[in-house]
């Protein structure tokens, strides 16, 4: 059924700082897209789509967030399990390379709080599921190029999904 | 075996309380005089009042009980006459002072460029005893009323009375409850709880401000950058403005969201010097204002000459 957004009070503070968090997500994560670029050549995420489908790193599917369909509760899960997933991703980079990894490891940090807000906010509501998702299998990066490839597919694909999510939060603010 | 040997009542005391001290001389060290009378020094000074008894077996044992020690430290020496001179038997440092005041002003800001939280306190009169400060930390929810995950204690550098959390234990746009602990041989105290999400006490940098040539008479053109590290935060930011180099009071000219990069002010008198500042603060989330930016020195355009 059709679960309109004004089905569930969120708080305007939630929205607030959700939209916060994702501008400093996407910040840091343009700073690592960047780096990437500068440092490897690594500018074009599209030149890697091949090799992204042989290491099968999965995209987070937000399906409950469209804006014609709207499925608050459903699209605050796929939020929290999509947020899961990139942090389970970055932290696949780990040992990227000892210029980036500060950065890969704020990244990382910044978006599992993000994920906490989000499942605060569903325990609050009384719509969380019962046992917080667990992580699935992620990709073996097994050399150094496939770990910035892998960077820079991880960032691209974070970035998009973000972009959904502050469409949803800005729809979400409205009066 | 050791010649004398002195015990303490307790090695550490509050200032001006008393503390109690025995010595027992052992047989070998009384060599020549069978009843050896014991003296005491605390630092070079001798001390009355020492209490000396025979003990059943053969030892000599003096008490002395200082009514109030009021050095923070001293030195307590257990002392012979032999031959013409005092001699030395045994020594025991004594320490006094205060047990920790309570750390009060706990505030805490959280740094966009290091990613840490800072905290400090004033941590109270000198206690003249060594005294650790740690800073402790739990995350929360709500309104802090419960206690989940601890985040290991920050140890301050010696003398400091500020230490800062690293990103990694720190759970933003949550709250957290943060307390300091004073501890030293005395006791124990707690500052009060200070409960607070680390987004919300971020330490905001003032705005960058420059401004390009006025189009009218009587007008400024000032434009701004926010600092970087916070351009993912939404900010309010206040100009002000007064005229150069006179100490008059400043004018709050406007009050804008930092997104909003320049501003043109009219309706000032020609050819007139002006300087400019503007701070910021995150809004409508909560946050704390930034300092006022350094000034920007600017001068209205003059009016143009009337051609009769």
């Amino acid at each position: 059924p059709l679960d309109p957004a004004s089905s569930l009070p969120l708080p305007q503070s939630f929205v607030l700082k959700c939209s916060e968090q994702v501008r400093k997500i996407q910040a840091e994560g343009s700073v690592l897209q960047e780096k990437l670029c500068a440092t490897y050549q690594l500018c074009h995420p599209e030149e890697l789509a091949l090799l992204g489908h042989s290491l099968g790193i999965p995209q987070a599917p937000l399906s409950s967030c469209s804006s014609q369909a709207l499925q608050l509760t459903g699209c605050l899960n796929q939020l929290q399990s999509g947020l899961f997933l990139y942090q389970g991703l970055l932290q696949a980079l780990a040992g990227i390379s000892p210029e980036l990894s500060p950065t890969v490891d704020t990244l990382q940090l910044d978006v599992a709080n993000f994920a906490t807000t989000v499942w605060q906010q569903m325990e609050d509501l009384e719509v969380a599921p019962a046992v917080q998702p667990t992580q699935g299998t992620m990709p073996a990066f097994t050399s150094a190029f496939q770990r910035r490839a892998g960077g820079v597919l991880v960032a691209s694909h974070l970035h998009r999904f973000l972009e959904l999510v502050y469409r949803v939060l800005r729809h979400l603010a409205e009066p | 075996e050791e010649c004398g040997h002195i015990s303490l009542s307790a090695p550490i005391v509050r200032l001006g309380d008393p503390v109690t001290a025995s010595c027992i001389i052992s047989q070998d060290c009384s060599l020549l005089d069978p009843e050896p009378q014991i003296l005491w020094k605390l630092g070079a000074e001798l001390q009355p009042g020492g209490r000396q008894q025979r003990l059943p077996d053969g030892t000599q044992k003096s008490t002395i009980t200082l009514p109030h020690l009021n050095h923070s430290q001293a030195f307590l020496s257990c002392c012979l006459h032999w031959g013409s001179s005092l001699q030395v038997l045994d020594q025991a440092e004594l320490r006094a002072g205060h047990p920790p005041a309570t750390p009060s002003n706990l505030a805490c800001f959280m740094n966009l460029t290091t990613n840490s939280l800072t905290c400090q306190w004033e941590p109270g009169p000198h206690t003249h005893l060594p005294t650790n400060f740690t800073l402790k930390s739990f995350r929360s929810r709500g309104n802090c009323q419960t206690q989940e995950d601890s985040i290991p204690d920050c140890v301050p550098e010696d003398g400091q009375s500020y230490c800062s959390i690293p990103r990694k234990h720190l759970l933003l746009y949550q709250n957290m409850v943060v307390q300091v602990q004073a501890e030293n041989a005395l006791g124990t105290s707690v500052s009060p709880q200070l409960c607070l999400d680390p987004m919300d006490v971020v330490k905001l940098e003032p705005p960058t401000l420059w401004a390009t040539a006025p189009r009218q008479p009587g007008c400024l053109w000032p434009h701004w950058r926010p600092w970087k590290p916070s351009l993912f935060i939404h900010q309010k930011c206040q100009l002000r403005l007064r005229p150069q180099h006179e100490k008059t009071n400043w004018t709050q000219v406007a009050t804008l969201p930092s997104s909003v990069l320049q501003h043109q002010l009219c309706g000032l008198p020609p050819d007139t010097a002006y300087a400019l500042q503007m701070r910021c603060i995150r809004s409508p989330l909560p946050g704390h204002w930034s300092r006022w930016s350094p000034s920007l020195e600017l001068r209205t355009a003059e009016q143009a000459p009337l051609v009769r």
